[in-house]
């Protein structure tokens, strides 16, 4: 009784839009039952001469009515005896047959014309190219190198990244996803390097997902994943189509998804969250540099606060003097236990985060000083928090923005949560076991099937040239063999 | 499934672990606001036979200071009792030094230094100190003038014993025992001597075991330096010379005669004059030989008299006897080496290669 009855199969059936006007033939009165309360369909008869009636059928929102004018009015008015395809200007025009297909054209930005004369209906793709312009990425900011960034537009992004690869092995592969969005999916790879085991298993993957709405692609990698509990992301997402090129021509994937600007990768490693194009554009010994300090601010975020927790609460005989005396001196008199106090100061570092990427550009620097106030000035004249807990947020907190995957940045602070936890109950001992967790969740997971925490485990040492140091260039000369590409070498000589 | 039995397997290693002891679970309180670590203790004769144990509360924070005394049987007695007349435990968790007085030194710190040793919170790390005069007085006069006067003491002991600054001796607690159990080694410690207004390093107590039987300072204290606690030495000032030595490094080597009967110590120094008020000439480089000549015959004669102190009093500080072991013999007993040592003719002879002042021209 404290359940809602199950609703019958055939109610379910009722509330499917796809399967409501099934089997019916393709006419214009069923047509116009379709777009019956849709106040953007317009129907426009036409007698072009005595025995010869044209009709359009379209959504005026989804195409482009200058070139519906252009186009397709013009040529009808100036109408020849010759068969309206012929006359019309358009380059791709098709026959319809049933009325799905209609259905699906109509909504993709295609005008229905019916040429009373043959009895046929013919679908004429002119879309509304509405888009932004090709803009810098926001996410993943450089400052030399390349700066577009993908759009909103699928085709677009295609051409960004077939600009970059000009090659007929590129393939582009569509698919369709979502019931009521009808998500278009194009996947990319280069055929005759890229495993096609890995294209096999992202077919499959693709092909299994049922669901209605997809907005971003996080939501597509949602369905490919291999692990949903995992709160690692194991597709990289970015709106750089070098980043793409790149990921392509090391033999993986890349999915384009339509109406978003966040590209998927796949398969991806642990390690290649903290690879950033800038390793390639600055010199090696450089890029090797700023890659170190990205692995140590991961480590640095994540072990700062629980191991200022750990101190506090177990281990005060374990360090040296000179850190105990500040600690004590800056801990002597607050209230709060030391997990509580980092707990409220995460929280509310937290919050400003969140607020700051909610909140307009103009307030931004508001929040800023508002927050820099509270977390840096009033806590601690207030009691509330301990100097060195501040800076030692302020550290792991900054320290965590220098991943350049932002997924990943999130995954930290969660993970930096957990690791306090266990910190304020078992001390060092507790992060360490925390740490063996992460390794041991790290080893089992996997990417489109393949080993997440690649290269160390399974090793291969030939790819440890580009995972800790970038090493120069020409010496990176083989693929990453974890992906066992078909062409292992990149030099043309040795293919 | 598999993930079902992950979850076990994991929960069955975590279970292992805690149970076995590392957890925190069931350990003290440790909050550092709740808590007193203490990072010293002084350790007195009392009366009747008892200890009189002395520390400074509370530790490591700006807060005003008091000392804490207590009249006890055991060490331990003494922490647990500390704990009772102050309103912070007090922890000893990050004991950094002991200071013992002369008297207690003198009838042996055995039971004392055993006590520390097997105390699993106390480091190893632990300074030893021997005190000449009154600790407590010192502290009791001094704490009102300088704030945070233990740590101050701690970061003083610190910086003498990182990379041998060449001044002072500085013993910890693990080097104390190592060279108490070792064959051929008795333990030396560093000697403070102290009044009301004063703390001042005064030299190094040699032990018999774990009692001391001497104390040599000045001259001495400094060659035990070259000869084997630093081998360095910023500054040697020999004021009957006229003549300062700077930045001496010096290489020593021993000699044992097959038969015991002498001892060859050769001494390399190499350094530079920093200073002389003296009547040569040293720029003149006959005059500068004499000057080297007088040094030499110094530094041997100093060198030939402590060593015949230590040859006296029977102790090894110099580890002189470790020159005796070879690798297919049986090592010579203790008590044998003990005998021979005393017995032992000495030869001292020191090289020195002392680069002068250039300014210094008359």
């Amino acid at each position: 009784m404290f359940w809602k009855k199950r609703k019958s199969g055939s109610d379910r059936k009722q509330n499917d839009p796809n399967k409501e006007v099934e089997n019916t033939t393709l006419t214009l009165d069923t047509l116009k039952n379709i777009v019956v309360n849709m106040d953007d369909a317009e129907i426009i008869e036409r007698q072009i001469n005595p025995d010869h009636k044209v009709t359009l059928l379209y959504i005026r929102t989804l195409i482009n009515q200058e070139r519906l004018n252009d186009e397709i009015i013009e040529p009808l008015i100036h109408h020849s005896p010759a068969p309206i395809h012929e006359c019309i200007n358009v380059c791709k025009a098709s026959k319809v047959n049933d009325l799905d297909e209609a259905q699906r054209q109509l909504m993709e930005g295609a005008i229905l014309l019916s040429d009373r004369s043959e009895d046929q209906w013919l679908a004429i793709k002119l879309e509304n190219p509405l888009s932004r312009s090709i803009e810098s990425s926001e996410t993943e900011t450089i400052l030399f190198g390349p700066k577009d960034s993908f759009s909103e537009q699928i085709e677009q992004n295609v051409t960004l990244i077939r600009r970059r690869l000009p090659l007929t092995t590129l393939k582009t592969e569509k698919f369709t996803v979502g019931s009521l969005t009808r998500t278009p999916i194009v996947l990319m790879y280069i055929e005759g390097l890229t495993n096609p085991e890995l294209i096999t298993i992202a077919k499959s993957k693709i092909l299994t997902i049922d669901y209605d709405l997809f907005l971003d692609s996080s939501q597509v990698a949602a369905f490919m994943e291999d692990h949903v509990h995992s709160i690692f992301p194991q597709f990289q997402q970015t709106d750089r189509p070098d980043s793409c090129v790149y990921a392509l021509g090391a033999g993986k994937l890349t999915i384009l998804v339509g109406n978003t600007p966040f590209a998927l990768i796949a398969p991806i490693t642990f390690f290649d969250l903290f690879i950033s194009p800038d390793d390639y554009i600055h010199r090696w010994l450089i890029g090797s540099f700023l890659r170190g300090v990205r692995f140590v601010s991961f480590f640095l975020s994540l072990t700062m606060i629980p191991l200022y927790v750990a101190i506090n609460t177990h281990h005060y005989q374990m360090f040296p003097l000179q850190v105990l005396f500040v600690l004590l001196e800056s801990r002597s008199k607050l209230p709060f236990t030391p997990f509580w106090e980092a707990f409220l100061m995460l929280i509310i570092i937290e919050i400003i985060i969140e607020a700051s990427l909610r909140m307009p550009t103009k307030t931004g620097q508001t929040l800023g000083v508002i927050g820099g106030i509270v977390i840096g000035q009033a806590s601690v004249e207030a009691g509330f928090a301990s100097k060195v807990l501040i800076v030692t947020v302020g550290i792991s907190t900054i320290a965590s923005f220098l991943v350049p995957n932002y997924l990943m940045v999130k995954a930290n602070r969660l993970l930096l949560f957990a690791f306090m936890l266990l910190s304020s109950i078992l001390g060092i001992f507790g992060m360490a076991l925390g740490f063996i967790i992460v390794l041991v969740h790290l080893n089992g997971l996997t990417s489109l099937k393949q080993p997440y925490f690649a290269p160390i485990a399974p090793l291969h040492m030939s790819d440890w040239n580009d995972l800790f140091i970038r090493v120069p260039l020409q010496w990176i000369k083989r693929r990453p063999v974890s992906l066992y590409p078909l062409q292992k070498w990149r030099s043309s000589r040795r293919r | 499934m598999t993930h079902i039995k992950r979850v076990v397997l994991l929960m069955i290693i975590m279970n292992i672990v805690l149970l076995s002891g590392c957890s925190s679970f069931f350990v003290e309180n440790n909050t550092v606001e709740e808590i007193a670590p203490v990072i010293f203790w002084s350790i007195q004769e009392g009366e009747s036979g008892k200890l009189k144990i002395s520390t400074l509360v509370p530790p490591l924070i700006n807060e005003k200071k008091s000392m804490l005394t207590l009249q006890v049987n055991l060490l331990k007695q003494g922490r647990k009792d500390f704990n009772l007349v102050y309103y912070r435990e007090l922890k000893s968790g990050q004991l950094r030094m002991l200071f013992i007085s002369e008297e207690l030194a003198k009838k042996g710190i055995l039971p004392l230094i055993d006590t520390l040793l097997t105390d699993p919170d106390i480091s190893q790390r632990l300074y030893l100190v021997v005190i000449k005069g009154n600790f407590e007085d010192y502290i009791r006069n001094q704490v009102d003038k300088q704030e945070n006067l233990d740590y101050f003491l701690y970061r003083m002991l610190k910086h003498y014993e990182t990379k041998n600054q060449g001044d002072i001796t500085v013993i910890n607690l693990h080097q104390f025992l190592k060279r108490l159990y070792s064959p051929f080694s008795d333990p030396i410690l560093p000697v403070f001597k102290v009044n009301k207004e004063n703390f001042i390093y005064h030299g190094t107590a040699f032990f018999k075991d774990d009692k001391l039987v001497a104390t040599i300072s000045d001259m001495n204290d400094q060659i035990l330096q070259l000869l084997n606690n630093d081998y360095y030495l910023k500054l040697l000032p020999i004021p009957s010379l006229a003549v300062s030595l700077g930045q001496i490094r010096s290489k020593v080597i021993i000699k044992l005669a097959s038969d015991y009967s002498s001892i060859s110590i050769k001494v390399n120094l190499v350094g530079r004059i920093e200073e002389y008020r003296g009547d040569k000439n040293i720029v003149d480089s006959d005059e500068l030989e004499d000057l080297n000549q007088e040094i030499k015959s110094y530094l041997e004669k100093q060198t030939t008299a402590l060593l015949r102190n230590m040859q006296q009093w029977k102790v090894d500080p110099l580890q002189v006897g470790t020159h005796s072991l070879t690798p297919f013999s049986q090592p010579i007993k203790d008590e044998e080496w003990l005998r021979k040592w005393g017995d032992m003719e000495l030869q001292i002879n020191y090289q020195l290669d002392l680069q002068t002042m250039t300014n210094v021209n008359k």
